[in-house]
């Protein structure tokens, strides 16, 4: 029998949203603070509007704590999917007001699209956006991929931490407690904030020649939404803006440290390094990554628009290692993109599909998973060719020996499966516009696995229809499911039951 | 627009006029080519040792009507990279950001495209450069009615926040 939530199940909600909110309300300080030293009024007002929002319905929420504000696992999982839904509402304030979007709706696009670390985008002339509206959309990003939930667990410990950290799609603890695990991650972030902004700010003043403060400023802002593969980016031209390869390289290793895991970071830092490349995950992005790479240059040499090896290499690379891990920088138009067919089109769409690590800032399946799926499928067909009795291994690496149990097979197969069908739902809403299969496809995965990379779809001309759905794949594909179908039960359950 | 030229560096060269929009879709069938394009630099000037200095020319509508003026918000910027010898930016304003449109200039030279020379990056290699219209500032005013909104809203927070519970 559906059990129909009372009013202290909406109090505890409510209290947690507001602990939440009222952190959200605190980081918003920065981009305020930004907005006075360069003295940037119209935003200023913005970011005071945004955060008196925040903290309003954040000292609200806390005074709604019921006498005993214990949380289970429904309520966590509502929390997360709220908080997911709320904070981009709210934080588009900023980005509504500046005056660089035709309607509210493309305003929390793009707001819901920095937060969930995709980077698609709505926004008119980014190249004349103020600085503390850049800094805001890029630290969407970074809350975004670390995780808003993360962030409020480092601060305020409590009970149902861990069912906020599960739910906000983490399946690994890395320490003991989700407390020290969370501090741990944000100092594995903060570490690589600093060197990543210190290398990336030198390579603009010394190599590019840019301003030393302009340099600081692209510098963290492509830390930001590369460490997050986030994917936003300060001018127009995305990573193609700086014509270096050296400060590609550089972004290219903040991508590929964000797609890794954090218990992969862990793991490099303190443990056995060696370890390291035993594990499936390790093994299968290594393959995966050399697979859809080995596919676009094939494709891409077949078409001649490169006409050096060197060139070839270069480009192909960047492309899909955003691509795969999720980030969606570029270094050519997208409308250059939209024309790449045949092989290297496959290989883009594929490393988008199965996107980074699990417990990592990146999007798509992930490759734990497909490393599980693979292994499910060998074993079912050793079992078929080998003699009726025969015991076929289901052990594995990963951070230690593992078995493949029939509950994990289900939730592998479960959630990936939900991935393909999220694919698929964009690229039917696309198809239905009249939008070609290829470009609906690209989209749509781009979307669902929080990549950001675009052929031209996303315009603020799309309909309304397919924008609300890229945005419904954007939040689910980041939440992994679980907290998005948690919610509907919790409507469901309040709607119908007894 | 075309008014008040000023050559600044570089000969003067008859070539084929094409937009930025053009140049970015025919990008392929245009490489190799003497080309001349209309735009505004935006972003940065980055002055490099080996003696070039790459910027970003856009030719996008809000080259014409700036948001800060009143422009709609019509989608994503059409720009290109390109690079000149540095001596021509020589006297340049500063380029278009925030509160700043920047130089609109006639930019002509040659359309690398994934120019292997550079691993495949693709910009215009400018020969001629002529400044059409000087950059300038543009207003920004502050929204009183939006800053008093959220300094109520967190004197309510506050408020809220520090009364004392009720028993």
């Amino acid at each position: 029998m559906l059990i129909r939530p009372v009013g202290d199940d909406f109090r505890v909600i409510a209290f947690y949203l507001g602990r939440i909110f009222l952190v959200i309300a605190g980081a918003g300080i920065l981009p305020l603070a930004w907005a006075a030293v360069a003295r940037e009024w119209n935003p200023f007002g913005s970011f005071l509007l945004m955060i008196g929002l925040f903290a309003l319905l954040g000292v609200i929420g806390v005074r709604l704590a019921p006498p005993e504000s214990k949380l289970n696992w429904s309520h966590g999982m509502v929390v997360v999917a709220l908080t997911w839904l709320i904070v981009p509402v709210i934080g588009a304030i900023p980005l509504l007001l500046s005056g660089h979007f035709g309607r509210p709706l493309d305003a929390f696009f793009d707001a819901v699209s920095g937060l969930t670390t995709t980077g698609l985008s709505l926004l008119g002339d980014v190249d004349h956006l103020a600085s503390s509206l850049n800094f805001w959309r890029h630290m969407l990003q970074f809350l975004g991929g670390q995780g808003i939930i993360l962030a409020a667990l480092s601060i305020f410990a409590g009970t149902g931490g861990i069912t906020l950290y599960f739910g906000e799609a983490r399946d690994e603890r890395i320490l003991p407690s989700v407390t020290s695990t969370a501090r741990f991650i944000w100092a594995v972030s903060v570490v690589h904030l600093v060197f990543g902004v210190t290398a990336l700010g030198l390579v603009g003043w010394l190599v590019l020649g840019f301003d030393i403060d302009r340099a600081a400023f692209h510098g963290l802002m492509i830390f930001f939404a590369g460490f997050d593969t986030g994917g936003f980016s300060p001018q127009s031209t995305s990573i193609g803006y700086y014509h270096s390869a050296i400060f590609e390289s550089f972004t290219s290793v903040l991508m590929v440290a964000g797609a890794m895991s954090f218990g992969l970071h862990y793991a490099l830092w303190r443990g056995p390094r060696r370890a390291v490349f035993a594990n499936l995950e390790t093994r299968t992005i290594l393959s995966t990554f050399g697979l859809t790479m080995a596919l676009t240059l094939l494709g891409l040499a077949a078409t001649d628009v490169f006409v050096s090896a060197a060139g070839l290499t270069r480009q192909g690379f960047f492309q899909i290692l955003s691509a795969h891990t999720g980030t969606g920088f570029s270094t050519i138009p997208s409308i250059e993109l939209a024309g790449w067919g045949g092989l290297a089109f496959g290989g883009m769409a594929i490393a988008m599909a199965l996107g980074g690590m699990g417990s990592s800032t990146a999007g798509g399946v992930k490759s734990l998973r497909i490393g599980l799926t693979i292994k499910t499928v060998v074993n079912q067909i050793r079992q078929v060719l080998l003699p009726e009795h025969a015991v076929v291994g289901t052990a594995y690496h990963q951070s230690g020996r593992k078995h493949l149990t029939p509950n994990l097979i289900q939730s592998v197969m479960t959630i990936s499966l939900l991935y393909v069908a999220l694919y698929l739902l964009g690229a039917g809403m696309g198809l239905a516009y009249g939008i070609p299969l290829q470009a609906a496809l690209f989209e749509s995965v781009s979307a669902s696995a929080n990549v950001g990379l675009s052929i031209g779809v996303t315009d603020p001309s799309m309909p309304i229809p397919l924008e609300l759905v890229y945005m419904l794949q954007m939040w689910a594909g980041r939440l992994e499911f679980v907290a998005v179908f948690s919610l509907l039960g919790f409507l469901y359950a309040w709607a119908r039951g007894k | 627009m075309t008014t008040g030229f000023l050559l600044l560096a570089g000969p003067a060269l008859a070539t084929e006029e094409v937009s930025v929009e053009e140049l970015v879709e025919q990008a392929a069938g245009l490489a190799g080519e003497e080309v001349t394009v209309e735009g505004e630099l935006v972003g940065d000037y980055g002055f490099r040792d080996d003696g070039w200095m790459w910027t970003q020319l856009n030719g996008d509508v809000y080259v014409d009507e700036p948001i800060r003026e009143g422009g709609s918000p019509l989608g994503a910027n059409t720009g290109i990279g390109i690079r000149m010898p540095i001596e021509f930016a020589e006297g340049l304003d500063p380029p278009g950001r925030y509160r700043s449109r920047g130089p609109v200039v006639l930019a002509t030279g040659t359309w690398k495209y994934h120019d292997p020379e550079r691993q495949g990056e693709s910009f215009l290699e400018v020969e001629a450069l002529v400044v059409v219209e000087p950059g300038r500032q543009l207003s920004e005013h502050a929204d009183w009615k939006v800053i008093v909104s959220g300094a109520l809203l967190i004197s309510g927070a506050a408020a809220i926040g520090f009364a004392r519970p009720r028993v």
